[in-house]
């Protein structure tokens, strides 16, 4: 099974990467889609008033988008390691071919973390429904920029020596390549089932949504839930086209290669993923409130869905890369000694992140209540 | 050639290090800020708990959120920045340093996480929860940032001083170098006294406190830049165990290292001396302009404490392993004999605009082996350097470059190369003229190979050290201080 063919620390450090890219993917697709359907209802509320029925889900991410980012950038940092020990000169290739426009991606985020900010203060409603409009479009163009440049920046670090040299020569800032668009189309609409998921789940927390059917229909839920659901179905619809369109559109050899038998458990986990979610979501339109038991499901669905499309995305790049050219690079890496200590410090941390969590649920309890005396 | 080529960009007229360097400096800054604080918010978090200050709490939340959207937001970003820069810039350095200590990088990841999970707790709910939780989620929050520094601080600090790990290159070894501990030291102190400034500034932005109120709270603050008082015993530790050419580089050898030497000294005097100012006399106010001026200065004295950190190591990355050109110490004498920017699969940008073969191949030399810390003809500009000589100099003193002057790396390539160099220097010298003639008479590649063999390719530290007599081998002087 891809990838356990390669030298045994190539696998290592490619399992470490795969599994910390979806950390960072997550929540990342929480941004992207997150800030589409912020600016979305921006506009819409700007041209017909204001959407009540929308307002749930505007609430919440406009609470939580900042947190959001900040836990995408900082999962970012562990595949951005792990990414540097097994494709370092592709990597560093492309980000020095790409140069100011590459940069670019730093500035932009700090726009757009503070414009986050400001479309969670007090102050918002007291702007005019165009500027909100306008500022909600604006971050979302924002985060586009972003994962378009890391698009354009993998596809570069995928192509060889023979681009980057004409790249390099020929001055240009942006690198268009005919898999961009199509590539970039897949993580935008796939963004969305994740952010359903997680929306469902945030409300479920909160105890927003009905967690079985004795409870009362809720004229204000039920619709925030539904909505939900036809994000949810509607991205997941496009991911399987995107997809496909996607596929198709790739170089024979490629096709090959994702075709190839070693990564049919990872389309299986993909197309298994999308259905569970798939079904969940339909039985969530139909009735608005979902049980833990089935939202355990689509979380274990989108993780898995996410997860074979992170190998999936490997298997691509593999199939231009070589990566065993790197496997010494690999081997002299694993030999450095300190992994026990990140294995330790990860288990304290976690531990600690674990607490901090427990504390602030009881720290919030024992501040309700009224002190006993 | 198995060569890690890249393409190298360039920066118009502004020097590669002036721009990692700017970008370190903010971020430096930042990061101290959240790092002292973090302490300093325990410290007041405490003082409200045992009822020492009944303002203490009101303040501890207002300046979370200063820290939050300050630190949270361009602290993380300039952090990635640094990285992305760091690869602009040198990105051989970078991959050396991933692979060496990617494990102690990714140890301190987790105490991001555990940092930014902490940090957006507080911030989300810290009102909202009684004292205890509170003192906790600071807790948890200052360690983890000040472990993010503990980790960092020894990878850098490794850069200058690798010392045993050139021996036995054990992680450990080159984490817990000679300039570790006294770097930390440093830093933290500095942390503080940052977070005390950041403290008068948002106590005087507090509307609601009177004058007295303020003024308790004020020299409250001030206590956090007392251990200032230690900086200049850290100091002399610090410069106690780096080489001793990097100390005579600050200590006078070169201009601009000991400017902004006098940089840092200068404005943490200042600060220094507002801090006693204010801790033994408490009928002192500082109002928020003064607390602006002095988190000003701080930030000038990091610019120069950043400075010396990065330009003390001339000529190298890291030190006996890699110069800053990224080649390393070991590939210089195949260099010398395979040649170099020969092979560099990267065409010149403005090769139409330049006549010959020649003069091409001294532009990739240019490039690949002086850019990173030349410009052409702005700051620090090998045109003006250059400017006087005759060709005969130009070919004696850069085929001897680390003679020249020893924080520059020994030349890396063959006579042709050194010869297509001069050449392009004069050519450009000329204003670029549409003709050029090619220099190839063989005894002035001789003559240039008769240079190249005189001095070798040992890195002119070396060299000084040997002339110096101290009849050590530089390699030794520097592991022992
Ligand atoms: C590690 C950084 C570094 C590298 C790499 C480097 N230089 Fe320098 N060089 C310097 C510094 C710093 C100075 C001092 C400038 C001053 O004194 O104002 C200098 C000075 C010079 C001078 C003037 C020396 C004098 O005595 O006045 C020349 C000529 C020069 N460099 C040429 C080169 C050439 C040619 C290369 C590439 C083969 C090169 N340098 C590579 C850092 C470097
Ligand atoms: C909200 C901001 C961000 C968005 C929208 C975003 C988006 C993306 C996207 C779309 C990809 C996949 C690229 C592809 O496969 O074509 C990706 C990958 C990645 N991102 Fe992010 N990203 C964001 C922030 C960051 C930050 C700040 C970092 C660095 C700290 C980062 C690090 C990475 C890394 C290392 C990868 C893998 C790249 C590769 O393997 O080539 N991301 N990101």
């Amino acid at each position: 099974m891809y990838p356990f063919d390669y030298p045994t620390q190539t696998v290592f450090y490619l399992v470490l990467y795969g599994a910390t890219l979806v950390l960072h993917v997550l929540p990342m697709n929480y941004v992207l889609a997150g800030s589409t359907y912020l600016a979305f209802l921006g506009v819409w509320e700007a041209l017909r008033g204001p959407a009540l029925a929308q307002r749930p889900i505007v609430e919440v991410l406009r609470d939580w988008m900042p947190f959001a980012l900040g836990v995408t950038i900082t999962a970012a940092v562990a595949p951005l390691l792990f990414l540097q020990i097994l494709y370092q000169r592709p990597f560093y290739t492309a980000n020095l071919l790409l140069f100011h426009r590459w940069m670019a991606i730093l500035p932009v985020l700090i726009a757009a973390f503070y414009l986050l900010y400001l479309q969670k203060s007090k102050r918002w409603h007291h702007f005019s429904a165009w500027v909100r409009a306008v500022v909600s479009v604006g971050i979302l163009c924002c985060f586009a920029f972003v994962a378009w440049s890391f698009t354009e920046n993998h596809l570069l670090s995928t192509r060889g020596q023979e681009v980057w040299t004409e790249v390099y020569g020929s001055n240009r800032w942006f690198y268009r390549d005919p898999e961009l668009m199509p590539r970039l189309t897949v993580w935008y609409v796939g963004a969305f089932p994740v952010l359903a998921a997680a929306l469902i789940a945030q409300f479920w927390s909160t105890g927003f949504v009905r967690r079985d059917e004795n409870a009362a229909p809720d004229p204000v839920t039920d619709p925030a839930i539904r909505t939900l659901a036809v994000l949810a179905l509607g991205g997941l619809v496009a991911s399987v086209f995107a997809g496909g369109g996607y596929f198709v559109f790739l170089e024979e050899p490629i096709r090959q290669r994702l075709t190839a038998r070693d990564v049919w458990p990872y389309l299986a986990g993909a197309t298994l993923g999308i259905i569970v979610q798939a079904v969940i979501w339909r039985r969530v339109w139909q009735r608005a409130w979902i049980d833990g038991r089935t939202l355990t499901f689509l979380c274990l669905a989108v993780v898995g869905a996410v997860g074979s499309a992170t190998a999936l995305r490997e298997a691509r790049r593999t199939s231009t890369i070589d990566l065993n050219q790197y496997a010494s690079m690999h081997v002299t890496a694993s030999i450095v000694g300190g992994l026990g200590t990140f294995l330790l410090f990860l288990f304290v941390c976690t531990g600690a992140l674990i607490a901090v969590v427990v504390a602030v649920r009881r720290g919030l309890i024992a501040g309700s209540q009224p002190p006993i005396e | 050639m198995d060569f890690p080529y890249y393409p190298i960009n360039d920066f118009g007229p502004l020097m590669k290090g002036m721009v990692i360097g700017g970008v370190g400096i903010v971020h430096v800054f930042l990061a101290q800020f959240a790092i002292g604080g973090g302490i300093l918010l325990c410290v007041f978090q405490w003082l409200a708990m045992t009822g020492r200050s009944k303002l203490a709490r009101e303040f501890v939340d207002g300046y979370f959120r200063w820290l939050v959207l300050i630190s949270f937001v361009l602290g993380a970003l300039t952090g990635v920045a640094i990285w992305l820069t760091t690869i602009q810039i040198s990105p051989r350095t970078i991959g050396l340093m991933v692979q060496e200590f990617h494990w102690l990088w990714a140890t301190e990841w987790t105490f991001f996480c555990l940092e930014v999970g902490s940090g957006y707790a507080f911030y989300r709910y810290g009102p909202r929860l009684p004292d205890r939780t509170r003192l906790g989620l600071l807790m948890s929050y200052s360690f983890a940032s000040w472990m993010s520094l503990f980790w960092i601080n020894g990878i850098l600090s490794w850069q200058l001083t690798p010392a045993q790990w050139l021996e036995d290159h054990t992680v450990w070894s080159g984490f817990f170098n000679p300039s570790f501990w006294p770097s930390l030291i440093f830093r933290t102190i500095t942390a503080l006294a940052e977070a005390g400034l950041f403290a008068c500034l948002v106590i005087n932005l507090v509307k609601a406190w009177t004058r007295a109120e303020k003024k308790e709270m004020l020299h409250r603050a001030f206590y956090f830049l007392a251990p200032m008082a230690a900086m200049p015993l850290v100091g002399f530790w610090y410069f106690a165990v780096v080489p001793d050419d990097s100390r005579r580089w600050v200590m006078g050898e070169s201009v601009a290292m000991t400017m902004f030497m006098m940089l840092g000294v200068g404005t943490s005097l200042l600060i220094g001396c507002y801090a006693v100012f204010m801790i033994f006399n408490r009928r002192n106010f500082i109002s928020a302009m003064t607390s602006l001026l002095l988190i000003a200065l701080a930030m000038g004295a990091t610019a120069g404490g950043e400075f010396v950190r990065e330009g003390m190591r001339k000529p190298y990355t890291v030190r006996n392993v890699l110069y800053c050109n990224s080649v390393t110490e070991e590939e210089i004498a195949r260099l010398r004999i395979e040649g170099c920017a020969i092979h560099d699969p990267y065409p010149l940008k403005d090769a139409a605009e330049i006549p010959t073969e020649q003069l091409r191949l001294g532009a990739k030399v240019y490039r690949l082996q002086c850019s990173i810390c030349h410009t052409v003809d702005g700051a620090n500009g090998i045109l003006g350097l250059t400017r006087t000589w005759t060709p005969g100099q130009m070919r004696l003193n850069i085929a001897q470059l680390q003679r020249t002057k020893p924080f520059m790396p020994p030349f890396a390539g063959t006579a042709q190369e050194l010869e297509a160099l001069v050449q392009w220097l004069a050519w450009r010298e000329a204003e670029s003229p549409a003709t050029w003639e090619t220099s190839d008479r063989p005894e002035v590649l001789r003559q240039i190979q008769a240079h190249l063999d005189e001095v070798g390719t040992v890195s002119g530290l070396e060299l000084m050290h040997n002339k110096l007599g101290d009849g050590k081998s530089a390699k030794a002087a520097q592991s022992q201080p």
